[in-house]
């Protein structure tokens, strides 16, 4: 011991150098390789661990937290590993801890204040470590340990309770969930037969159901498809639309006859979707995670629920082949306005249903009046219009069909905040802070959520109403003192009578009648120049006779155009109403003349009437415009 | 290995039974640490006051505490073990506080055993109060009312003739209650203060010493009126005994060989002999005494301040006093002189009484200061070995002579006990092996 003491006076100067160095810094953390070389040495010297104990001792007396602070970051690592070291500092350990913890109120912890609070901090941390570790073999920091806590009810991390308490906890629940799985095994047991014969009879009512829907419509669909066959297709895109539209045509649609069936059907489907194969899985589930101690029962009935899963899917397949997607269908029948798609033609297909893609009840009637009533001579045109305007739009979009296709169709909206919620079928929650009514705080109900319908129903976007930058003509008729009138009325001049278009000197244009026909006419002239543009026609029924044939077709597709966006407007109207007392009066007039106009259509499908096409058409390119 | 030695010694003869026994101890009590394996488990949720073994057969520890609550453990065998039979705990056998009916109000200051057996103790209460309780059924058998806050209550450990309690109080007057009759026996005037610390002799059963918060210390004959002798620090010796003139020389030179030789004359002696026999030399002596002379020597402190705490040695000789000047004076009780010794100590309590304690052959004094104990060497004053553990000032100790054990007791409402090393285990290294050495690499 003396020796050794000697040799240290020499020797010991190094740790002391060393731990001196390292707790001279200002960083949060004993340098390593300091805290490294402290440990070397000390490790094969216990007179150099008794010196840094003391040394250690003598730096946590300093009046500077920092000093403190990583005086005990070393303490900390020695300690953990030296028993030596252990049981010189132990011997102290009240006073350690009063200059670490700072629970004497004569002596406070040194400056700087936010050190001195995490000097605190981890001397706790360190005691706790320190008793879990080693609390068995010193009495000293059971002592401190217990003084702190229980005397001075300091709080401790307490890292071994948590660590036990959650344990604890998911043990807990463990045993929980297990007791309820058991619980609806056990019920199942008894449910077991009474599910499947469920399941199975829904399962046959379907079958039922897409049986009388094919029966049917194979005596439908034969004559339609052979008129097909004559016709040559020059291009392999065309070939692929026609194919596509054949497997289409192949599908049984809903009509006036069957709509029971498919009403039926659907009520079945979304039974078996949002019932059974939900508690088909969930019973699956259980049965995977139960243990039980008989497997035999388990096995086999979640064998016969995988049979029945499998069953499901496949009849649910057939069923949305069938074109009963319980989601869509029922999306639509919620809905009045329906915004068609601009570009219908280019998309429609030569069909027995050609409006199958609009499911919108009140189109799909007009079509069904239609397909029922002239469905032969219908078929033809159809046909010969759709290759046209295929082939149009195949010339337009060759470097991006899908793209341009997609551009055509998509509709311009103006920006606005129900953009945030396009698509999305996020929820909302409804009441997280917990304001109740007239600015009380009530409960925060966590659970409360918008679904997300209701959300988009609340950002519907209110479009106003916005007129047509009409170009009001001025008269032009002739003055008497030279000139022409520049009066700019809409319809008809006080002076001049009806605005008329006329050349250059003022000479009522008569003669020439279509072509020059004022552009800027609004819908309210319509029944007007219904009534003028018959005249005219009865007259030059022999010009217009030659010209009629060809322009035919595009007609009928211009048409039908006319009555998408006739729908449109109305739809737009229906959103902007009233929002001027002009545009109000407007859409009552409007709305009459469409109600008219529908009519003329679907008359004019049967008589062809030409004029009331070009009509029609004019309409269509002034809007167009 | 002074252990070794020694059985080698005794084996061959060259040392005697008794101080080979007393090699041993003393041995065992300069080891003196806190003790991992042995752990009171203190009920008590206030600051521990009072401590003592009961006599009888040193085994069963009588704690009192300021939350009017006192408890009785067995220090041998215990009740609980803890980290694979490491640890022994010794929970308490009883323990009384205010839950029940008869207990004090207030803080128990004192709890001592009937010197006699178990089957009775004695406490004294700050609510006024000295009840005797009957260990068995925990009932006070007898109740004394007094004037004000019991400070210490003490009993005569050789008492034969007598059944006395002698009680200091807020009040000047010391009583002596007796248990036999129930009723207060003498009534001590003299204090000019509050009597903080009684203590009995340890030679004669008819002496008690009373140290008040006036600084006297003043030795009371209960046979006779008044106080015979009142402790003034100015007079002083220098050495154990007043010189003598004749041996003067050879008692300074062989000081330590002297000392067995004088404490076994002292044990030798029967006890009582001694001071009953001075006293009757000395009594005449006082009566002649000027009236003026006696009030001035009436007057004379040991302390300035209060007496804290009093202790006699096991040979009665001498007489330990702490004040509130943090001083320990070592009194000779044969010439009423301080002996000069100086205790190292830094501060002690001054609120409240302390206990001392001293080893059975009187060579160390364990002195609670503040949070520490120290254990001093009673005859040069330096401090032994400091004991470190509480994390509140100690108020009291007590040492176990059988098993040279010490037990503490301070405001951090711990009771702890201080054990001789097992050095054997740690020799042979056969240390814990969760608690060896780990270094990384």
């Amino acid at each position: 011991m003396e020796e050794g003491e000697r040799e240290g006076n020499g020797k010991g100067a190094k740790v002391r150098f060393l731990i001196e160095k390292a707790t001279n810094s200002t960083a949060p953390d004993v340098d390593h390789r300091l805290l490294k070389a402290i440990k070397t040495v000390v490790r094969y010297s216990d007179l150099e661990l008794r010196l840094s104990s003391q040394t250690l001792m003598d730096l946590m007396k300093r009046d500077h937290s920092q000093v403190r602070y990583l005086a005990l970051q070393i303490i900390d690592e020695l300690f953990m590993r030296s028993k030596l070291f252990r049981t010189l500092i132990v011997e102290n350990l009240e006073q350690l801890m009063s200059l670490s913890v700072g629970f004497r109120r004569n002596l406070p912890l040194p400056a700087p204040p936010s050190v001195a609070s995490l000097l605190r901090t981890k001397a706790i941390e360190f005691l706790e470590k320190w008793n879990v570790s080693f609390g068995v073999h010193y009495r000293q920091l059971r002592l401190g340990y217990d003084y702190l806590k229980n005397t001075l009810k300091l709080k401790f991390p307490n890292i071994q309770a948590n660590l036990e308490r959650i344990r604890q906890e998911r043990k807990e629940r463990e045993m929980r969930s297990k007791e309820i799985l058991l619980n609806k095994y056990e019920s199942l047991k008894e449910k077991f037969s009474s599910i499947k014969g469920e399941i199975l009879s829904t399962m046959d009512e379907i079958d039922g159901c897409l049986d009388i829907l094919h029966s049917k419509q194979e005596l439908e669909s034969d004559d339609i498809l052979d008129d097909e066959e004559l016709d040559d297709f020059r291009s392999l895109e065309l070939q692929q639309l026609r194919r596509e539209a054949l497997n289409e045509g192949e599908k049984v649609y809903e009509s006036g006859d069957n709509k029971v069936v498919f009403d039926a059907l659907r009520e079945l489907y979304k039974l078996l979707v949002t019932k059974h194969l939900v508690s088909i899985q969930e019973w699956v589930s259980v049965l995977v995670r139960v243990e039980v101690a008989d497997n035999r029962f388990r096995d086999s009935t979640l064998k016969e629920f995988i049979d029945i899963q499998n069953r499901v899917k496949s009849v649910k397949k057939r069923c949305e082949e069938a074109g009963c997607s319980f989601l869509n269908s029922s999306k639509l029948d919620g809905e009045e306005d329906f915004w068609e798609e601009g570009n219908v033609v280019s998309i429609e297909t030569p069909s027995s249903a050609p409006d199958n893609k609009n499911k919108h009840p009140d189109v799909a009637s007009t079509s069904q009046n239609m397909s029922s009533d002239k469905l032969g001579s219908y078929a033809k045109e159809s046909k010969s219009s759709n290759t046209d305007s295929l082939l149009h739009g195949g010339n337009q979009s060759e470097s991006h069909p899908l793209r341009s296709k997609l551009l055509t169709k998509a509709p311009v909206v103006r920006w606005g905040s129900h953009l945030d919620t396009w698509g999305s079928n996020r929820v909302f929650m409804a009441n997280q802070r917990g304001l109740d009514l007239e600015s009380h705080w009530g409960r925060v109900d966590d659970d409360a959520v918008i679904p997300s319908d209701i959300i988009s129903e609340l950002s519907v976007p209110a479009m106003p109403y916005e007129e047509k930058q009409i170009e009001i003509q001025p008269c032009r008729a002739p003055l008497r003192k030279g000139g022409l009138c520049r009066r700019k009325d809409m319809k008809i001049c006080p002076f001049h009578g009806p605005i008329i278009p006329r050349d250059d000197e003022g000479k009522p244009l008569g003669a020439s009648p279509s072509e020059d026909m004022n552009v800027n006419i609004t819908k309210t002239d319509l029944a007007e120049k219904l009534a003028k543009q018959a005249v005219k026609n009865v007259r030059e029924t022999d010009k217009v006779a030659a010209k009629k044939r060809e322009i035919d077709k595009q007609e009928l597709k211009r048409a039908k155009l006319a009555k998408i966006r006739e729908h449109n407007d109305a739809v737009l109207r229906d959103a902007a109403l009233a929002s001027t007392s002009r545009s109000a009066a407007f859409g009552e007039d409007d709305e009459v003349t469409n109600r008219d106009k529908k009519a003329s259509l679907a008359s004019m499908l049967k008589k062809k009437v030409t004029s009331k096409d070009r009509i029609a058409q004019k309409l269509l390119s002034s809007r167009a415009r | 290995m002074d252990t070794w030695k020694n059985i080698k010694d005794r084996e061959s003869g060259k040392l005697r039974p008794n101080s080979f026994a007393n090699r041993i101890k003393s041995n065992r009590i300069s080891q003196l640490e806190l003790s991992n394996h042995k752990e009171l488990v203190s009920p008590h949720k206030g600051s521990i006051n009072s401590l003592q073994i009961d006599l009888t057969e040193g085994r069963y520890l009588l704690s009192a505490a300021s939350d009017a609550s006192v408890a009785v453990y067995d220090v041998h065998r215990p009740s609980d073990f803890n980290g694979d039979g490491l640890i022994t705990k010794h929970n308490c056998l009883f323990f009384v506080d205010k839950q029940h009916q008869l207990a004090h109000k207030y803080a128990v200051s004192s709890a001592i055993w009937y010197p006699i057996d178990t089957g009775l103790f004695i406490t004294g209460s700050y609510d006024h109060h000295v009840n005797v309780w009957d260990t068995n059924t925990t009932q006070v058998v007898v109740n004394f009312k007094m004037p004000g806050k019991v400070y210490k209550t003490a009993m005569s450990t050789l008492s034969t003739s007598h059944t006395l309690i002698a009680a200091g109080t807020e009040d000047v007057q010391v009583r002596l209650c007796d248990i036999a009759s129930g009723a207060f026996a003498h009534t001590l005037s003299g204090h000019r203060d509050g009597v903080m610390t009684v203590e009995w002799s340890a030679s004669s059963e008819w002496v008690l010493i009373t140290g008040g918060c006036d600084g006297a210390i003043r030795f009371w004959d209960i046979r006779r009126a008044g106080c015979f002798q009142v402790l003034n620090q100015s007079q002083t010796q220098l050495g154990r005994r007043p010189p003598l003139l004749k041996r003067s020389v050879l008692t300074k030179e062989s000081n330590t060989k002297m000392r067995p030789v004088q404490k076994k004359v002292a044990n030798g002696s029967g006890s009582g002999h001694l001071p009953i026999g001075r006293l009757s030399s000395k009594g005449p002596m006082k009566q002649k005494l000027h009236p003026g002379m006696i009030s001035t020597q009436d007057r004379a402190t040991a302390h300035y301040g209060a007496v804290t705490g009093l202790k006699v040695t096991e040979d009665g000789m001498y007489l330990l006093s702490a004040g509130s000047d943090s001083r320990l004076r070592l009194w000779d009780v044969e010439s009423g002189c301080d002996t000069l010794v100086n205790f190292e100590t830094v501060r002690l309590q001054t609120s409240k009484p302390i206990q001392l304690a001293t080893t059975q052959d009187s060579t160390v004094v364990f002195v609670p200061c503040m949070r520490v104990v120290k254990a001093f060497d009673m005859w040069s004053g330096n401090a032994r070995t400091i004991l470190r553990g509480h994390y509140e000032s100690v108020n009291s100790c007590w040492f176990n002579q059988q098993d040279q054990e010490l037990y503490t007791g301070g405001n951090d409402r711990q009771i702890l006990v201080w054990s001789p090393a097992r050095s054997i285990a740690d020799e042979m290294g056969e240390g814990d092996p969760d608690d060896q050495d780990s270094w990384s690499n």
